[in-house]
């Protein structure tokens, strides 16, 4: 007999041999929490968006933000912060139209890739906003390389000294050193919290696929 | 009304609970796994039970929330210790009903298909329910031809670990 077949015979047979939970305990359990990766990936999300949210309030008031108002650079940093908010608003919508896609009743494969799908959107966001971080560092740089009293006596120095080119080239340096550091400081993060989070996810979905080649 | 959906559910969930305690058979390999994935399986068949309309039948469609349950949502239990002859205790294989080689063959096939991964998991899972290979892949998603191919791999996978 096949193999199978005999496994079959024994595993219709012994369906007595199950644990019986009574009414009483299945009741308790639904009065309880879920657990699963959809839970965990939702309230990560909403905290990224919160973060990166209350990064963009929090440095508005702050003294540098201050000085950068006496600069007069309203016509680049107005539309820059209507940019990031309608862009804000265009992911925050798109997530909750894919997390409510997510229903446990589809198929294993439509399940997985509405999962996969709710996370990548919060992937670009984060992307986005990692992009946008550096761009607009180098447009406040630029900026400030020509209306900061400060700064533009430093270069007027350094341009006596002869040393205009050392004093860019150094601040650009520290510049994007800094952003690196902050950048591998987040895909760090991501790394550990995503893999552990969606290993399995990933692994079964990469099965599931290969039955298709 | 809430009342009334919660005792309907209690009361079905109750009667078909052996398909969900088959599930974690195959994807837990200790008690106290067991009782984790049943419990999540549980939630979310009760959170999608308000959507239940009853064009399928309950127990065809906890066969798909149970497996969609094990395969992606849940996260495995911490608790991993991989209690050997897990099923020979938890799930008395009977000595009794077979010769020794029989007996002895179960042992290496239950083992076997414990070594497979989660999607071969179910693909066996729905095999071993008797379920046809249309059911098979509108569960999964996976087109016919390829659940059978897939099935086909799997058995001669089994033969291979039962004669090597």
């Amino acid at each position: 007999m096949d193999e199978l077949e005999l496994l079959k015979k024994d595993w219709q047979k012994n369906d007595k041999d199950y644990p019986k939970l009574s009414y009483n305990d299945i009741y308790k359990m639904i009065l309880k929490k879920s657990s699963s990766i959809v839970k965990w990936i939702f309230i990560i999300s909403l905290l990224e968006f919160v973060f990166w949210g209350f990064i963009s309030f929090a440095v508005k008031d702050t003294e540098s933000m201050q000085r950068f108002k006496s600069y007069n650079a309203e016509n680049i940093m107005i539309p820059l912060t209507i940019i990031g908010y309608a862009i804000l608003a265009y992911f925050f919508y798109k997530f909750f139209m894919n997390y409510r896609t997510i229903s446990v009743t589809d198929n294993a494969k439509k399940l997985m890739e509405n999962i996969l799908k709710t996370r990548r959107t919060v992937k670009q966001y984060v992307a986005f906003n990692l992009i946008f971080l550096f761009i607009s560092t180098f447009v406040v740089l630029g900026i400030q390389f020509n209306k900061d009293d400060q700064i533009v006596s430093m270069i007027d120095k350094a341009a006596t000294n002869g040393e205009l080119f050392k004093f860019y080239a150094t601040t650009i340096l520290i510049t994007l050193l800094v952003l690196g550091v902050m950048i591998l400081i987040f895909l760090g993060f991501y790394y550990l919290i995503y893999g552990i989070l969606l290993k399995r996810l990933n692994k079964n979905y990469r099965d599931l696929k290969k039955l298709e080649v | 009304m809430n009342k009334e959906l919660e005792h309907n559910f209690v009361e079905l969930l109750e009667k078909h609970q052996n398909i969900i305690h088959k599930v974690c058979r195959l994807y837990t390999n200790n008690y106290d796994a067991h009782n984790d994935l049943f419990q999540e399986i549980t939630i979310q068949l009760w959170r999608a039970y308000p959507k239940f309309r009853g064009d399928s039948k309950f127990s065809t469609w906890m066969y798909r929330v149970g497996l969609n349950t094990a395969i992606t949502l849940y996260r495995k239990s911490k608790r991993r210790i991989n209690t050997q002859g897990y099923d020979e205790v938890q799930f008395k294989i009977k000595a009794e009903d077979y010769d020794d080689t029989e007996e002895q063959q179960l042992k290496l096939l239950y083992k076997a298909v414990h070594h497979l991964n989660d999607i071969e998991k179910a693909l066996v899972f729905l095999y071993l329910e008797d379920k046809n290979y249309r059911e098979i892949s509108e569960t999964m998603g996976i087109s016919e031809v390829n659940a059978r191919v897939k099935m086909n791999r799997v058995k001669a996978k089994l033969k291979t670990i039962l004669n090597p």
